[in-house]
C-alpha cells in the first residue's frame, strides 16, 4: 500500500457550543512523525477526539482527507478502517468484552469478509505482541480496559496500535501517568512501528517522551491553532525556557482557548 | 375477589391423585391447597397489574402426543446421556441418570414416585422452602403440581456434572404446574440446571405457576440455574426458593429469554450461621414482555453472605420491574450482602424499573450496599470499539452481551450454555 497522505486544513471544532480548535493546518505522510505540543487547555486533545470523529466534537468548519478521501464524511468504524487509529488518553472500560475478542474483531472488520486472520495465528500475534510490551499473557482474556492502572490502559492502547497497524496513527498524551520504565516500553513499542508506509501525530504536554520518540517536526498548539513549527530542536528549547518564552515572543497573553473569546 | 372455578377443575385434584396413586398425606394437601388457592384473593401487585389476568388451566391429560419443541431438541440432543430429566406438557417423559451416579446414591427421580418411594422425607421437605399457602400461585402448584421432579444428592457426594431438568410446553399445554424439589445433604456438592421452554401460541389464556425448592444442609454446596423462555399469552408464576442451613451454599443463576407475561421471586433463607448465596439473573425482554421480578436474600444466620446482580436488556415494548431486595433480621450478627441492578434501555418504548430493597432489623451488620441503574449504552464505550474499525451494530451487541455473558457462562452445564448463547445471538443479531 502507497505511503498515507493525510492534510487537515482550516480545522474548526466546537465542543458544547464552545470554539476549541480555531483554523488549523497540518499535513502528515508516511514516515513521519508529528509532535503536537502545547500547555493544557489549548486544544490539543480536541484535535485528536475531532479526527477519530468523537460524537461530542463537531467540526464546523474545514477539511481533512486520507490520501484524498474525505475523512470528516466518515463514520467513527470508517475512518478506522481507512486507516485511522486514536491512542485514547481516557479509553473507555466495558465489562465482560474480552481484550483478546475485542481486538480480533477490531482486526477482522479492518480486513474485511472472507479475509479474516485464523484464529490460532491470531493468538500467537496477540501473545507476541503482548511480551514485546511486557503485558501479562492474562490481559488477553481480562475484560476490555477494566480495572487496568493507568499505565496498563496505555500499554493496552499500543497492544491495539501494533496489532492493528494503522496508517496514520495519533497518540494522545500516552505518557500521562507513565513510570519511566513503563514510558521506554511504550516508546519501544510506537518506534518499532515506524515505517514508510505509517504516519505519527503525538499528542504531548512534555518534552519527555520526545526523547525517546524522536519526531520529525515540533508544532505547538495555543489558541487553537498552531502557533509555531520546527524540528526537533523546538521541543528542546520548550523544555529548557518554557512556554512562557514562547508566549512572549508571539505575544499571546493567555494561551489557552477562549481567553480571547 | 375470586373467579367462578368450573366443577371440572375443582376434580383436578383427585384426577391427579388418582392417576398417580398417591398417598393419603399428599392428597390431604392439595385438597387443603386448592380450598387456600379457591379462597386467596387475588393480590394486588405494585408494578404490575393482575386484574385483567386469566386463571385457566386444565385440563391436564396423562399423556402428551405433542413432539418436544425444535429448539429444546436440540439441547436435548446436546445432552446425549447426562443426567437429565424430560418433563413435556406436564408429563415426565424420560428419566436419565448415569450408573456412576446411581451408584453414589444420588436419586433423580420423578417427584410422584418419590412421594412413595422416600414418602418420610418428601412429606417433610415438600413445601418447607416454599409453603403452600404462601401466595394464591404457589397454593395453585401445591394443590395441581403434576410432572414434578425430585433430585436428592446423599450426604458428603461431591458431583462434577450437573443434573438437567428440562420441561417443555407445547401449544396443547393447558397452563403448567411443574415442581422441583432438590434436596443436598450435608457436605454435598451439586450444580442443577433447569430450562423452561415454550413453544408455539397459547390457546387461551392459561396460568402457570412453577415451584422450585431447594434445600441446602449443613455445608451444603449448590449452583441452581434456571432458564425460561415464557412465550406470550400465559400468567407465569414463578416461586424458587433455597433454604440454607450452616455453611450451606447456593448460588442461583437464572435468566429469561422469552416474551411472556411472567412475576416471580429467586430467594434465599440464609438460616444457618456462615451459609452464603449470591443469586444472578438477566431478563432480555422484547415484543411485548412483561417480567416483575424479585431478587431476594433473607439473612437470619450469623456471619451470612449474599450478592445480588440482576440484569436487563429490554427492547421493543418489553417492561420489565427488577427488585432485589436483603432482609437483615434481627439476629444476623456481621452478616453482608450486596446488590447491584443495571438494566439497558435499547429502544424508547421499553420501560424498566430497578428497585433496590434493604431492610436492616440488626444493628451490627458487616457491610450492605446497593447499586441501581437503568439507562441506554455508553456511547463513550461505543465509540471506542468503532475506533478500531468495528461497525457500530456490531459494537452495540458486543457491548450487550459483554453484560450478559459472565452470567451465562455461571450457568451449569455447557448444553445449556451453548444454547442460551445461542438463543441470545439470534436475537440480538435482529
Amino acid at each position: 500500500m502507497a505511503a498515507p497522505h493525510l492534510v487537515i486544513e482550516d480545522l474548526h471544532v466546537v465542543v458544547e457550543g464552545k470554539e476549541i480548535v480555531r483554523g488549523l493546518n497540518l499535513e502528515i505522510r508516511g514516515g513521519e512523525i508529528h509532535a503536537v505540543m502545547g500547555p493544557n487547555g489549548t486544544g490539543k486533545s480536541t484535535l485528536a477526539s475531532a479526527l477519530m470523529g468523537h460524537p461530542k466534537y463537531e467540526v464546523t468548519q474545514g477539511r481533512v482527507t486520507l490520501d484524498g478521501q474525505d475523512v470528516l464524511a466518515m463514520s467513527v468504524d470508517e475512518r478506522a478502517r481507512a486507516g485511522l487509529f486514536l491512542a485514547m488518553q481516557y479509553p473507555a472500560e466495558v465489562p465482560g468484552v474480552s481484550n483478546a475478542n475485542f481486538i480480533r474483531t477490531a482486526l477482522n472488520s479492518i480486513r474485511g469478509e472472507g479475509n479474516e486472520i485464523p484464529v490460532m495465528k491470531f493468538h500467537r500475534m496477540l501473545q507476541e505482541k503482548m511480551r514485546q510490551l511486557n503485558m501479562d499473557p492474562s490481559f488477553a482474556e481480562r475484560y476490555l480496559n477494566e480495572g487496568f492502572s493507568g499505565g496498563e490502559k496505555k500499554r493496552n492502547e499500543i497492544l491495539q496500535m501494533s496489532m492493528l497497524e494503522p496508517r496514520i496513527a495519533i497518540l494522545d498524551e500516552i505518557d500521562s501517568g507513565l513510570d519511566i520504565d513503563a514510558l521506554r516500553i511504550v516508546a519501544d513499542g510506537v518506534n518499532s512501528l515506524r515505517s514508510p508506509e505509517r504516519g505519527f501525530l503525538i499528542i504531548t504536554h512534555y518534552q519527555r517522551l520526545l526523547q525517546y520518540i524522536v519526531p520529525d517536526y515540533v508544532h505547538v498548539m495555543m489558541q487553537g491553532r498552531i502557533v509555531k513549527s520546527g524540528d526537533k530542536t523546538l521541543a528542546e528549547e520548550l523544555e529548557a525556557k518554557g512556554y512562557d518564552w514562547l508566549k512572549k515572543e508571539l505575544g499571546i497573553e493567555d494561551e489557552t482557548v477562549g481567553a480571547q473569546a | 375477589m375470586t373467579e367462578p372455578i368450573t366443577n371440572v377443575n375443582a376434580n383436578l385434584v383427585e384426577e391427579l391423585t388418582a392417576r398417580h396413586g398417591e398417598p393419603d398425606w399428599l392428597k390431604a394437601r392439595r385438597q387443603q391447597a386448592w380450598r387456600s388457592f379457591e379462597t386467596m384473593p387475588v393480590p394486588r401487585l405494585e408494578k404490575t397489574d393482575l386484574r385483567g389476568r386469566a386463571w385457566d388451566f386444565g385440563p391436564f391429560p396423562a399423556a402428551t402426543g405433542a413432539a418436544v419443541p425444535q429448539p429444546l431438541a436440540q439441547l436435548e440432543a446436546a445432552l446425549g446421556d447426562q443426567a437429565a430429566v424430560f418433563i413435556q406438557d406436564g408429563t415426565v417423559t424420560r428419566v436419565q441418570v448415569p450408573e456412576a451416579l446411581r451408584a453414589r446414591g444420588v436419586v433423580v427421580m420423578d417427584l410422584h414416585s418419590a412421594a412413595k418411594t422416600e414418602p418420610e422425607r418428601v412429606q417433610q421437605l415438600l413445601g418447607r422452602a416454599v409453603a403452600d399457602d404462601e401466595n394464591r400461585w404457589s397454593a395453585l402448584n401445591a394443590a395441581l403440581w403434576h410432572g414434578g421432579v425430585y433430585v436428592r444428592i446423599p450426604r458428603g457426594v461431591q458431583l462434577e456434572d450437573p443434573i438437567h431438568i428440562i420441561h417443555s410446553e407445547s401449544e396443547q399445554a393447558r397452563g403448567g404446574m411443574p415442581r422441583v424439589l432438590i434436596v443436598a445433604e450435608p457436605l454435598s456438592r451439586a450444580e442443577v440446571v433447569e430450562v423452561y421452554g415454550e413453544t408455539g401460541q397459547a390457546a387461551g389464556s392459561y396460568v402457570h405457576s412453577a415451584v422450585t425448592e431447594v434445600i441446602a444442609e449443613d455445608g451444603a454446596q449448590l449452583r441452581i440455574g434456571v432458564v425460561t423462555q415464557y412465550r406470550k399469552g400465559p400468567t407465569h408464576f414463578f416461586t424458587r426458593r433455597a433454604v440454607l442451613a450452616k455453611d450451606a451454599s447456593v448460588d442461583w443463576v437464572f435468566g429469561d429469554i422469552g416474551d411472556g407475561f411472567s412475576v416471580g421471586l429467586v430467594e434465599s433463607r440464609l438460616d444457618g450461621d456462615g451459609s452464603r448465596s449470591v443469586a444472578q439473573g438477566f431478563g432480555f425482554g422484547y415484543g411485548r414482555q412483561h417480567l416483575d421480578l424479585t431478587a431476594s436474600m433473607q439473612h437470619r444466620g450469623r456471619f451470612s453472605e449474599s450478592d445480588i446482580r440482576l440484569f436487563g436488556v429490554l427492547r421493543q415494548r418489553a417492561n420489565s420491574v427488577f427488585r432485589s431486595s436483603t432482609h437483615m433480621h434481627r439476629g444476623a450478627v456481621a452478616a453482608g450482602s450486596e446488590q447491584h441492578d443495571r438494566v439497558l434501555m435499547l429502544d424508547a418504548t421499553a420501560r424498566a424499573d430497578a428497585i433496590p430493597m434493604l431492610l436492616i432489623d440488626e444493628n451490627d451488620v458487616s457491610r450492605c450496599a446497593h447499586a441501581a441503574s437503568v439507562g441506554k449504552i455508553d456511547p463513550t464505550q461505543v465509540y471506542y470499539l468503532m475506533s478500531r474499525g468495528i461497525p457500530e451494530k456490531t459494537a452495540v451487541q458486543m457491548i450487550i452481551w459483554g453484560y450478559l455473558q459472565p452470567i451465562v457462562d455461571a450457568l451449569p452445564s455447557q448444553a445449556v450454555r451453548d444454547w442460551v448463547t445461542q438463543v441470545l445471538e439470534r436475537k440480538l443479531a435482529e
